[in-house]
């Protein structure tokens, strides 16, 4: 994770010399847009001087310097560090390892500051590049972010290599040798410091120094080039001489080295001119980014065209642009790999054309040419978040390639899935960033549970609650109520009011508004396994959601009503253990042993109704109200049917007391009579 | 996982099985294939298969294909050649293999009676000229061979000198390549007693057909497993489910963050869903690899001996299990599903209840796994019908998502991209780990995707003076903003300050005289054609602050010159310092 090149420092030497010019002269001639004779006479002998100028060696420094950073930055947000030191009669630290200083804007506003060194100022020996140098050495041995924070976890060796680019500019070989050699001995020492007892800063493990010798346009220098030279075991060395001008190109090629970067060209770009709206001409953009972006793709069989622009001598490959289909960002595509972009020449019309199609949404394919005359699409250009990525695709044959489709698998053929009901909860449990971790211990995945229900029917034949949800408008509100985890009194009393009147319309024999079956009237007895099928999953969802004690409440009502109409079989099934939990409680009534029910449990709930229907004439009306009435009165809530009723008037119990045939009301006597006693008992 | 059946066809695999005199090797080698391909087609005839024959020279018989029939009819003519050399059919393996780049995990499955081969093309031939030789070129195949999983049938029997010593050769090999590579052979017959050494040509061997089959078997086991996890999504019992991964996730292996060795890691026996996200927030990220998430099905693996008995075992009717913790619920919605059938038969008039029995009994067979609903097909229609995907925990700080993938042939699939490990892995979408729903915000605070990376060098106006015509342009610009005044006197200074500053910071101050000399030649031009004054005013006022060395400050802007009264002030003023020039 300590590479090489996650600490950069460049020293740039800020003596006398480098106020210099660099001898390249920038016209201005051309912007007068009048021949020069009819200006006024006078102005003549400056317009010449104001036409032209010329950079200073320091103003070249800085600038290509500059640039480095700007496409390291770009490229490794926050992963790679690039320093930089000013140094005349002493060394001037611009900026820290800290991420706050490690930006362009930074930088520029502290360059600012040091401006270009004056022409005034004597020749002397304080003046020079070594106070920086000493100083690039003790920026290496202190720790980067990154490294302080190994150690707090308790790295004890932390990797410390680093890369020195001083920007000088030496009389000879002899100097440029000092130079070299003044350099390992300080790394030496200040390795020496590290160690016990001082302790200072960390160790520096290998140090790469690239010394930039610059000299004015059309200056010999007396000091050669030197390929990299291994001076110790700590210290490589390599030595550059350029013109001031080409010093930009020439840290270009070498940053491609430094971070493994490469070039791809984007051809073929359509651009609208701007003077002719109408017709478009195509335009070439060079990218740079890691070169992994190239190496991912690229099975044993495949090489992408390299080719080398006139001027430069790395390679960039050549990738066509792909008019994009759509708008939006493409469908997923099959990425291997996502990397920073930054364009070389990012102030150009056509750099800028392409980011800024890029930044305002859309997705760029690049085609390769493959020599068969087909074509693939190796990478794609996406920004998001206002960074531009190549996404590297898969190009190969893919083992996933011709899918059976997912309806030809197991499950494929059901089509009564509650889909548009899960992806509406989906939707409602869109993630969104947060600025820290979501609140509580538990898992992500925990974090969601609490958002999904607790009972979701995969198909719709499994359930009958959430197929009436559209019939009985009364329905989505009460679910809601049951689901909610702080269910509080008056949710409760909503919640009895529904099932109080659920059990009325049963009592009615109303049917429920199935809207599926074509008017085929199911029988009575159809009606009755409506209702308890409807009660036992109403009752296994209270359940599975009984957080308060009013859930605890409800599941009461419902298990006596159920016992009311007939159906008791919760209790006979290990579902009934469960249950226990949550009826114990010193609040609840006692628990109903299951031996009380125990006297008609060999039946099915089928037969036991069968049975039941037949010997329902044998108790009266009245005694079944009354015996429900007792059982309500026992509870803590008031009975259901008094919470309907405004306060000050008499709740009428019963209503439609008489109004329907008494076998639809009666099974269930025997069953609620055997309940009462147990109570009592 | 593309594979190639690779079949030993030298003459040596004719000789019969000793005391196996109705086999001989190439024809147990050819039953090995067809129980492999039986394997491969139960379970769910996935992998892409080719094969090829090898012997002096390697030929491919049947190219990748999923349609199985093809290899099992190409095996049914197969004509014995000559004599066996291995590396050529490695070699020419690779060549194969290359259309799958590296994404895919590669496989070879060869049948041999492991002959050492003659000569120069012998095994111990090619070790003898690789050694010391391993980093050059014409070597260079057997680093892409050595990604691959090598798997050898190895046909024979111990008490053959000929087939162990070219089984010491093959696993040299292996060693000598570092490739990954098994070799099945049978156990050692154990009765081997000492006294009984004539006997071994005449007692029944250790290979026949069920040692075959034990082979075959170990090998689909080894190499052909899909990954079954569970997948859970939310806490009801029916959303969560066994679920098989094809093809398998490879192991990752995940560089020690501060040194030392690397970890493998493995993903999770229950994979978790976290939470969802519109596919287009998740964009295209850099992904490890991609897998079907398959509904897993109890199939009955092709026994040797499945006659009727494991088809009459199974219960013809779904029965449930009163232990079952979930029984209660299971029953309920066997119940309502009855209830809702009988609903049906009711309108149609058929009072029996013969039809549902019907309908269970078949539950075994695929049509059946067809009907019965699953949790895959439903995760994979809601996650479709809101273009979204779930974000799951595959481990540790490892994420991947699943979404409803349609190829170009409109099939739809349930598939899942396994990222890698790390909570920061896809940077517009932030760290994975801070990833929760809007009510976790705080009140008033509101969060959407993406999350804003600072900006970057392309996205604020960067002045990069490296190439002379960027430099002239942003002047041009100045003075084309310049000619427009008043209209344009904000835009004229701000882009005066954004050169000044620029300026400011690379030294260039000389730049800031060769402006001021512009602008003022352009005052003059501009006097000369007759111009409104407020632009001449604004023009030398610029210059002036230009030149002044107090501008020079980090600090320092320019603005423009206040008008009316400003511009009065100064046209009083402008006599009074020709004054001092003159």
């Amino acid at each position: 994770m300590f590479e090489r090149n996650q600490k950069t420092i460049f020293v740039l030497d800020h003596t006398r010399y480098f106020s210099i010019s660099s001898e390249q002269y920038i016209s201005m001639d051309y912007l007068k847009g009048k021949p020069v004779q009819e200006t006024p006479a006078s102005g003549s002998s400056s317009m010449v001087v104001g036409t032209q100028l010329s950079k200073s060696l320091w103003t070249c420094a800085v600038e290509s310097s500059i640039e480095y950073c700007r496409i390291v930055w770009d490229l490794f947000p926050g992963k790679k560090h690039v320093r930089f030191i000013v140094s005349d009669t002493a060394a001037h630290i611009v900026n820290t390892w800290s991420p706050s200083t490690q930006n362009m804007s930074h930088v520029s506003n502290a360059m600012m500051m040091v401006s270009v060194p004056s022409r005034s100022i004597p020749q002397s020996s304080d003046y020079s590049v070594i106070h920086g140098l000493r100083a690039a050495i003790e920026a290496l041995a202190e720790p980067t972010d990154e490294q302080l924070l190994a150690t707090q976890v308790g790295c004890k060796q932390i990797p410390n290599k680093g890369r020195v680019i001083c920007i000088t500019s030496a009389r000879d070989n002899t100097s440029m040798k000092s130079l070299e050699d003044i350099f390992n001995t300080v790394l030496l020492q200040q390795n020496a410091l590290v160690a016990p007892p001082s302790k200072k800063g960390l160790q520096i493990d290998h140090c790469h120094l690239v010394i930039l010798n610059i000299v004015p346009l059309g200056v010999e220098s007396l000091v050669t080039n030197r390929n990299l030279l291994e001076i110790s075991p700590l210290l490589d060395v390599e030595i550059h001489t350029v013109n001031a001008p080409d010093i930009s190109d020439k840290l270009l090629h070498l940053i491609m080295g430094h971070y493994d970067l490469a070039s791809t060209t984007v051809t073929n770009i359509p651009m609208k001119e701007e003077q002719n709206a109408n017709s478009s001409a195509n335009y070439d953009v060079e990218i740079l980014h890691e070169r992994a972006a190239h190496t991912r793709v690229c099975g044993p069989d495949f090489t992408l065209t390299t080719s080398i622009k006139p001027g430069t001598t790395y390679e960039t490959v050549t990738l066509k642009w792909c008019t994009p289909r759509g708008c939006g960002s493409s469908d997923l595509q099959p990425c291997v790999g996502q990397y920073n972009v930054t364009p070389v020449d990012v102030t150009s019309r056509p750099s800028s054309c392409l980011i800024n199609f890029l930044l305002n949404g859309r997705s760029v394919l690049l085609e390769v040419p493959r020599k068969t005359g087909t074509k693939t699409t190796s990478h794609m250009l996406s920004a998001r978040g206002g960074e531009i990525f190549v996404h590297s695709l898969s190009i190969a044959r893919s083992a996933m390639d011709e899918a059976p489709s997912i309806s030809d698998g197991p499950g494929g053929r059901v089509s009564d899935y509650r889909i548009p009901e899960l992806g509406q909860l989906f939707k409602m449990s869109r993630m969104v960033p947060l600025k820290t971790k979501p609140k509580g211990k538990c898992s992500q995945g925990e974090h969601l549970w609490r958002r999904l229900p607790r009972y979701f029917p995969r198909t719709t034949n499994v359930t009958i609650l959430f197929n009436l949800q559209r019939q009985l408008n009364w329905l989505p509100h009460f679910l809601h109520l049951i689901v909610k985890e702080d269910m509080d009194k008056q949710d409760e009393v909503r919640c009895q009011q529904q099932i109080h009147e659920l059990y009325k319309s049963a009592s009615r024999g109303d049917m429920l508004p199935f809207n599926t079956t074509n008017n085929a009237r199911p029988k009575v007895g159809k009606t009755k396994d409506q209702y308890r099928l409807f009660y036992r999953e109403l009752e296994q969802l209270i359940q599975l959601n009984a957080q308060t004690p009013h859930h605890k409440n409800l599941l009461e009502s419902l298990q006596s009503l159920r016992a009311a109409y007939g159906d008791v079989s919760s209790k006979l099934d290990p579902g009934a253990s469960h249950l226990r939990s949550y009826t114990e409680s010193p609040l609840s009534p006692e628990r109903l042993e299951p031996t009380s029910s125990a006297s008609n449990s060999s039946s099915s709930i089928l037969k036991a109704s069968k049975r039941r229907m037949s010997s329902s004439g044998q108790r009266s009306l009245l005694d079944m109200i009354s015996i429900a009435e007792r059982s309500q009165s026992n509870k803590r809530l008031d009975f259901s049917g008094r919470l309907c009723t405004p306060l000050g008037q008499t709740a009428k119990l019963y209503p439609d007391f008489g109004n329907k045939e008494k076998d639809i009301l009666t099974p269930g006597v025997v069953t609620s009579n055997l309940k009462d006693e147990s109570i009592r008992s | 996982m593309p594979t190639i059946i690779a079949l030993d066809v030298s003459l040596s695999m004719l000789r019969p099985v000793p005391g196996r005199n109705d086999h001989t090797y190439q024809s147990l080698a050819l039953k090995g294939i067809q129980l492999l391909l039986d394997n491969l087609t139960a379970a769910g005839k996935l992998e892409h298969l080719a094969l090829v024959l090898y012997t002096t020279v390697c030929e491919l018989k049947v190219d990748f294909t999923r349609d199985y029939d093809q290899i099992r009819q190409a095996i049914k003519k197969i004509e014995p050649v000559d004599k066996a050399c291995l590396m050529t059919m490695l070699k020419t393996s690779v060549s194969l293999m290359a259309t799958w780049g590296t994404q895919n995990l590669l496989q070879l499955v060869v049948f041999t009676d492991c002959g050492a081969g003659f000569g120069s093309t012998s095994i111990a031939g090619f070790l003898e000229a690789y050694a010391g030789k391993e980093a050059e070129p014409e070597y260079a195949w057997l680093k892409t061979l050595a990604t691959y999983n090598l798997n050898f049938i190895c046909l024979g029997v111990h008490c053959d000198s000929y087939f162990t010593r070219g089984l010491t050769l093959h696993q040299q090999l292996l060693d000598a390549a570092s490739l990954k590579g098994q070799l099945f052979m049978t156990k050692p017959a154990k009765s081997a007693e000492p006294g009984d050494a004539t006997s071994a040509g005449s007692h029944k061997s250790e290979l026949g057909r069920t040692a075959l089959f034990e082979l075959i078997e170990r090998l689909c086991e080894s190499s052909y497993k899909s990954t079954e996890v569970t997948l859970k999504c939310g806490r009801y019992f029916r959303m969560e489910g066994q679920v098989l991964l094809w093809p398998p996730p490879v192991p990752y292996e995940q560089a020690a963050l501060y040194g030392g060795d690397p970890t493998i890691r493995h993903i999770d026996q229950r994979i978790d869903v976290c939470g969802f996200l519109a596919l287009s927030d998740i964009g295209s990220p850099a992904t490890l690899s991609r897998h079907w998430v398959l509904a897993k099905v109890e199939r009955e693996k092709p026994t040797r001996r499945s006659g009727g008995l494991a088809a009459v075992a199974k219960p013809p009717k779904l029965t449930l299990d009163t232990n079952n913790p979930h029984y209660e619920l299971e029953k309920l919605e066997q119940d309502i599903r009855d209830f809702y059938m009988k609903d049906t038969k009711d309108a149609e008039e058929s009072g029996d209840d013969a039809d549902v029995t019907v309908v269970l009994k078949h539950s075994s067979t695929p049509q059946a796994e067809q009907q019965k609903d699953n949790l895959c097909v439903l995760l994979h229609g809601a996650l479709k019908l809101e273009n979204m995907a779930a974000l799951v925990l595959l481990g540790e700080k490892w994420y991947g998502f699943m979404y409803a993938y349609t190829d170009v042939k409109k099939k739809s699939n349930f598939m899942l991209n396994i990222l890698p490990p790390g909570s920061n892995v896809i940077p517009w979408l932030g760290d994975l780990e801070f990833l929760g729903f809007p009510e976790d915000l705080a009140p008033g605070e509101t969060a959407s995707f993406p999350v804003r990376a600072e900006r970057r060098s392309y996205s604020q106006s960067s002045v990069v003076w490296i190439r002379q015509a960027s430099l002239q342009s942003d002047v041009q610009k100045v003075l084309r903003h310049a000619k427009k005044m008043p209209d344009k006197t904000q835009h004229f200074y701000k882009e005066l300050n954004r050169i000044r500053r620029a300026a400011l910071a690379l030294g260039f101050v000389e730049l800031l005289e060769a402006l001021a000399l512009l602008l003022e030649k352009e005052t003059a031009q501009l006097t000369l054609n007759g111009v409104t004054t407020e632009c001449t005013l604004q023009l030398q006022h610029a210059a002036t602050e230009l030149r002044k060395t107090s501008n020079r400050d980090i600090k320092s802007t320019i603005v423009p010159l206040q008008k009316a009264s400003a511009a009065d002030a100064t046209a009083a003023a402008a006599p009074a310092q020709g004054g001092y020039l003159y």
